[in-house]
């Protein structure tokens, strides 16, 4: 099985598409911290200022959530996608005839690299969003004393995040449809759903992928990209979060692994 | 691009693989039709067919990628997925794409090794055993189809594997590389790996294999050595040309030897062996300039018994004892 995983690795690390992400993360974390930061001044545009309350300092800290959002179910589908959109499965599967093992190599090493694109996230924040917070007279201290509210569930968030991808990949394995598939439901498809649950049944819809993430990470990604969860909107508590999520991230898996990935290979 | 440093990991051992009552059945379609053969080491055997007759369906249930309707597909009696090391056993070439188009072919080489449980550095050594050694950091996606068939050849020998599975594997190559496959099949049947090769280039096949195995519409059409399908199975025949061709025709009327004449100084005989024949002529002084025993060559037997025609349309004889069916 170790084998298998470094194999799979390997193939990660020769992807391109999963080195897009990553080139992605960086600049869309450092996007969410000016966000953070011109909104702690105010109406947005106004002025800059530090973060001042406990929910704007974990979104801070948080920052890089709204890009994994997106990009970690993207690489999550590349691992598997592009093996159908390339034909590799073939050789995948002459190579490791136990399907199941395969799956399971993918699966640990997709949680892998979304560890470390949450990480890098992580590093766009410290690099740029508490050094600007503490030149506007931020306390840098009060900021990273809530490390530990956000950045394990920032990270399990992301691995939930990825398999979830993965997942949907297995089940959907034309390539470009699964990542327009996932895009459109992250970006459009999940904002419209809250939107016209809270206006129609005065529901909180948040049980959905993104709302799910949101609570594991810390109550975080209010409004800032959240998927329009604006103010008022009642996340899931952190555990609830993280169970709604791991339900998000092996229910397609399994389904897919039962399904597709199972087929014959012609 | 030698042959001689194939660098068995391990001597390679002698494995069978064993095809029982296979059928495979697609929706409507039956793709492999109660197909039994048995492909034996240290040989090349063809595994020949007219485009959709189930030979490649029949090497991917053999490799675990396409589960079979009934009947069973072995090496030495266990299936590929219960196998404790395939790639070590199997080595397989199904498609000329199969890697990623931005990946190195290095580094394609390293996930296979790492895959199938070997050492990465076994990637140098097969890059360099199908000559793409100087294109070790070039990307597969730039690769022409025969350097693409080498670098699936290569993923194919990332094990040493026992055993050969070969999908139209001189699709694309030049000359000069498909006479390297067939020396290099030839070097590889020589260890006593077991080397079974699907192909339509018949002459190819004909310079290159040494049983052949001949299906149609998923069922078996022929079984056994080059020799016997081409040369018994068609029945015996003999060519003499001869500047006294009325004279020979007189005398093997006289024998009561079936014959037919072909030209002015040519004639077939036919249901003969050269030992009944030689010392007819001899003793009544028949002048000859030539004497051949004839068979129909591989293509002729292909096309007659994949045309669902019988043997016997195209070639008059009895059929021997090789395996040929009927159906």
């Amino acid at each position: 099985m170790i084998d298998a995983i470094r194999a799979e690795l390997i193939k990660m690390r020769s992807m391109p598409g999963v080195w897009v992400t990553f080139g992605l993360a960086f600049p869309l974390a450092v996007l969410i911290c000016v966000a953070v930061l011109a909104r702690a001044g105010g109406p947005l545009g106004h002025t800059f200022s530090h973060v001042h309350t406990l929910r704007q300092r974990r979104e801070l800290l948080g920052a890089g959530y709204f890009g994994l959002e997106v990009l970690a179910p993207v690489m999550g589908l590349l691992c598997v996608t592009g093996e159908y959109r390339h034909k590799t499965m073939t050789t995948t599967f002459v190579l490791r005839p136990v399907r199941s093992q395969v799956l399971g190599a993918k699966v640990v090493a997709t949680a892998l690299w979304s560890v470390l694109l949450a990480l890098l996230t992580l590093v766009a924040v410290v690099a740029v969003g508490l050094p600007w917070n503490a030149a506007l007279g931020g306390v840098t201290s009060q900021v990273t004393d809530q490390l530990g509210a956000v950045v394990p569930g920032l990270v399990l968030s992301a691995i939930l995040l990825g398999l979830f991808g993965l997942g949907f990949g297995t089940l959907v394995k034309n390539q470009i449809a699964a990542i327009l598939l996932t895009i459109g439901g992250t970006l459009v498809l999940e904002s419209i759903l809250i939107a016209l649950a809270r206006a129609i049944f005065h529901y909180d819809l948040n049980w959905l992928p993104n709302g799910a993430g949101a609570a594991l990470a810390g109550d975080i990604a209010r409004g800032l990209g959240g998927g329009g969860r604006g103010a008022g909107f009642h996340l899931l508590t952190w555990w609830q979060g993280g169970l709604v999520m791991l339900a998000w991230g092996f229910v397609p898996l399994v389904a897919g692994y039962f399904t597709t990935f199972r087929r014959d290979v012609t | 691009m030698t042959s001689a440093n194939a660098g068995s990991l391990s001597a390679p051992r002698g494995l069978p693989l064993e095809f029982r009552s296979l059928s495979k059945q697609f929706g409507t379609v039956r793709a492999v039709d109660d197909l039994s053969f048995t492909v034996q080491p240290g040989r090349v055997t063809g595994f020949l067919g007219p485009n959709g007759s189930g030979k490649t369906t029949t090497l991917r249930i053999l490799l675990g990628l396409v589960h079979p309707t009934s009947g069973t597909a072995t090496i030495a009696g266990r299936r590929y997925q219960d196998l404790e090391n395939p790639t070590a056993t199997v080595g397989a070439v199904l498609e000329a794409t199969s890697f990623h188009p931005a990946r190195r072919a290095r580094t394609h080489l390293r996930m296979a090794a790492r895959a199938g449980g070997h050492d990465v550095t076994r990637a140098d050594e097969v890059l360099e055993l199908v000559g793409l050694g100087g294109d070790a950091r070039r990307k597969a996606g730039t690769f022409s189809l025969g350097m693409r068939q080498r670098l699936e050849l290569a993923t194919a020998l990332i094990g040493d594997p026992d055993i050969l599975v070969l999908d139209e594997p001189s699709n694309g190559l030049d000359p000069q590389g498909i006479a390297w496959l067939r020396d290099f099949m030839r070097y590889l049947a020589g260890e006593g790996r077991t080397v079974l090769v699907s192909s339509h280039l018949l002459a190819e096949m004909a310079q290159t294999i040494d049983d052949a195995i001949i299906v149609s519409f998923g069922q078996l059409k022929a079984q056994g050595t080059l020799a016997q399908i081409t040369s018994h199975l068609t029945g015996l025949s003999m060519r003499a040309r001869s500047p006294e061709a009325d004279r020979l025709c007189h005398v093997l009327g006289q024998a009561g030897l079936p014959f037919r004449r072909l030209g002015p100084d040519e004639v077939a005989i036919d249901g003969v062996t050269p030992e009944q024949v030689g010392p007819l002529l001899a003793s009544n002084q028949v002048v000859l300039y030539e004497l051949v025993q004839e068979g129909a060559d591989l293509e002729q037997v292909f096309l007659s018994l994949t045309s669902g025609l019988g043997f016997g349309a195209v070639a008059q004889g009895t059929p021997g004892a090789v395996g040929v069916s009927d159906r």
